[in-house]
């Protein structure tokens, strides 16, 4: 990953009259990775989505991708990018081969011909059909072809995987690092936890939006809480452990399941005097995270 | 931009031989029953219906201006309407504008490359529907001599695509400023309307005489002395104008518009995401 900067956003607003779109949003996303973007319905993913691509004009603040002015330079930003709409919209009565000409007809670049015929076979479609003929998952093949084809130096997918079976959804994942592998640059939005975790290098996320959180997979799921089994050798009372910043997930006799935001001393001094016998750190996935931010007892991921 | 141009028409091409040939039918249907009923329209040529639709049923140059001149212009115009409205505010839609917009070409680029489709679409719909009609004029037997000749018929029925013109512009113009296909497509309809039965009101009743000047038919001869004159230059100068200033409004509302959002430029809707 370089340190080049291809997306930047400085303090970037939509409003839609009274209504919110996102606020003040701040992101940065360097040359080379993959960029996942995180957040409930209505948070403003796709709102953002289509302002970087000037598809909607800021209320206030700016983009910049590739050092341009995402308004001023939209025509040359976009001949270096593809876009995977959420809500793919394809002519029904064309067919998906014509379409994929067309999309490559209004760009200044040359389609590598042997590379759609790989991305084709690999994703398993046929385009020799009209849209109206495909079923939705063969559709939003289509939409990830077209996605993938022109090589383009950034990406951004919206659910990109939103309707495929699980072994296209694979090959979509495969597709992703390959990109990374290429050094080009990934910006994904999804509600795919699962997904997000296995190939994205940072996530953003955003609440009502707002970007609340950006952070490395890796760091935020190291650091958010923590789940550790404490193995006993005699059983706690139940109000044993009451302490800020520490939850009870489960508890079966002497074993017991904690869920911990904090600094470990407070529980382990709370925990000695019944005897330890085992600790066994468990791993958390960035569903459980994305949960802790959202859930019904959201606490913004602060004090879980 | 070129080759979405060519998208535009090849995608058309079905509508282009379908409305083309469609005209010639409906020409031929109204030209070729009048022989045979000249006699009987003219005991109805003073009805007040009549003149209020702008018919004329005196004579064969007058039937053929105000119902040959007329009636095929207005089912061109009612295509543009459709065409127009659909590109745009049809295409916001159902989504597929998002798409054409994410592709490396400004919004000036894609606005003007489907102006031009558009346009050129009515144009071949015009010339196949006027070739058609001289034929079929050529072909009937009258038995008085008339003023009217396929060639003359020819361009008079070419001299209405400015109408349809302006009606295009006017179409994208709607689609870039106001929310939804539906919404344009009744403007602009309400809008012919009022504008077709302006001009004929407004020629039956004096005190509306000024009105006149704000109708699109105004600016179209459909008198019998298109045949011999021609149209008027400053006709169609007016019209082409019209047309090119609701065409650079539509372009700069286009510019502005937030695509998927679809709402009042005061207060661009809710938010999908």
């Amino acid at each position: 990953m370089s340190s080049e900067i291809i997306i930047q956003t400085n303090d970037l607003s939509v409003y839609y009259g009274a209504h919110r779109g996102i606020k003040d949003l701040n992101l940065s996303v360097q040359k080379g990775e993959v960029f996942g973007f995180l957040g409930p319905n209505g948070a403003g993913k796709t709102t953002t989505l289509r302002t970087i691509l000037d598809i909607i004009h800021p209320t206030q603040g700016s983009a910049t991708l590739f050092g341009l002015d995402s308004q001023k330079d939209g025509a040359a930003i976009r001949e270096r990018i593809s876009y995977l709409p959420g809500e793919l919209s394809l002519y029904p009565s064309m067919k998906a081969s014509y379409f994929l000409d067309l999309l490559v007809s209004l760009q200044k670049n040359k389609l590598d011909d042997s590379y759609l015929e790989q991305l084709l076979e690999r994703i398993g479609l046929d385009p020799s059909r009209k849209m109206k003929e495909y079923s939705h998952g063969n559709k939003q093949k289509i939409g990830v072809v077209a996605a993938f084809m022109g090589k383009k130096e950034l990406i951004i997918l919206d659910e990109p995987t939103l309707g495929l079976d699980p072994l296209v959804q694979q090959t979509v994942l495969e597709l992703v690092q390959e990109v990374k592998d290429e050094g080009r640059t990934v910006f994904l939005s999804s509600h795919n936890l699962k997904e997000v975790q296995a190939v994205c290098d940072r996530v953003g996320i955003i609440q009502n939006g707002e970007l609340i959180k950006t952070e490395k997979v890796e760091t935020l799921i190291n650091q958010q809480f923590k789940r550790l089994e404490i193995h006993f050798r005699k059983e706690p009372p139940p109000d044993a452990f009451a302490i800020e910043g520490v939850k009870e997930i489960s508890r079966d006799g002497n074993l017991i399941l904690f869920e911990v935001s904090q600094d470990l001393d407070r529980l382990m001094e709370k925990a000695a005097p019944y005897g330890i016998i085992d600790i066994e750190t468990k791993a958390v996935s960035l569903e459980e995270i994305f949960l802790a931010f959202y859930g019904p007892h959201n606490t913004g991921g602060k004090n879980v | 931009m070129f080759n979405l141009l060519i998208h535009e028409i090849r995608s058309r091409w079905r509508a282009i031989l379908g409305w083309g040939f469609g005209l010639i039918l409906f020409g031929a249907v109204y030209i070729s029953i009048f022989p045979g009923l000249f006699e009987q329209l003219q005991s109805l040529k003073d009805l007040s219906v009549y003149k209020l639709v702008g018919m004329r049923l005196g004579s064969v140059e007058g039937y053929m201006a105000s119902v040959v001149l007329v009636y095929i212009p207005i089912l061109l115009c009612i295509y543009c309407i459709i065409a127009s409205t659909s590109t745009l505010a049809g295409e916001e839609d159902n989504g597929t504008l998002e798409l054409i917009v994410s592709m490396p070409l400004s919004r000036g680029q894609i606005l003007t490359a489907k102006a031009i489709a558009l346009s050129g679409v009515a144009l071949f719909i015009m010339i196949i529907a006027s070739i058609g009609n001289a034929f079929i004029l050529a072909a009937i037997k009258i038995d008085n001599p008339i003023n009217v000749t396929p060639f003359g018929l020819f361009t008079a029925l070419m001299s209405s695509l400015p109408l349809a013109l302006v009606l295009i512009m006017i179409g994208f113009f709607l689609g870039a400023i106001l929310p939804n296909h539906r919404l344009s497509a009744t403007v602009l309809t309400i809008f012919f309307i009022a504008s077709f039965f302006g001009e004929n009101i407004a020629g039956m009743v004096k005190s509306l005489e000024p009105i006149r000047y704000l109708s699109l038919f105004n600016y179209y001869n459909t008198t019998e002395t298109i045949f011999t004159d021609g149209a008027q230059l400053s006709d169609i100068v007016i019209l082409l104008g019209i047309a090119a200033v609701f065409f650079i409004l539509a372009l700069i509302c286009f510019q502005r518009r937030n695509i998927t959002v679809g709402a009042w430029p005061w207060q661009r809707g809710k938010i999908t995401d």
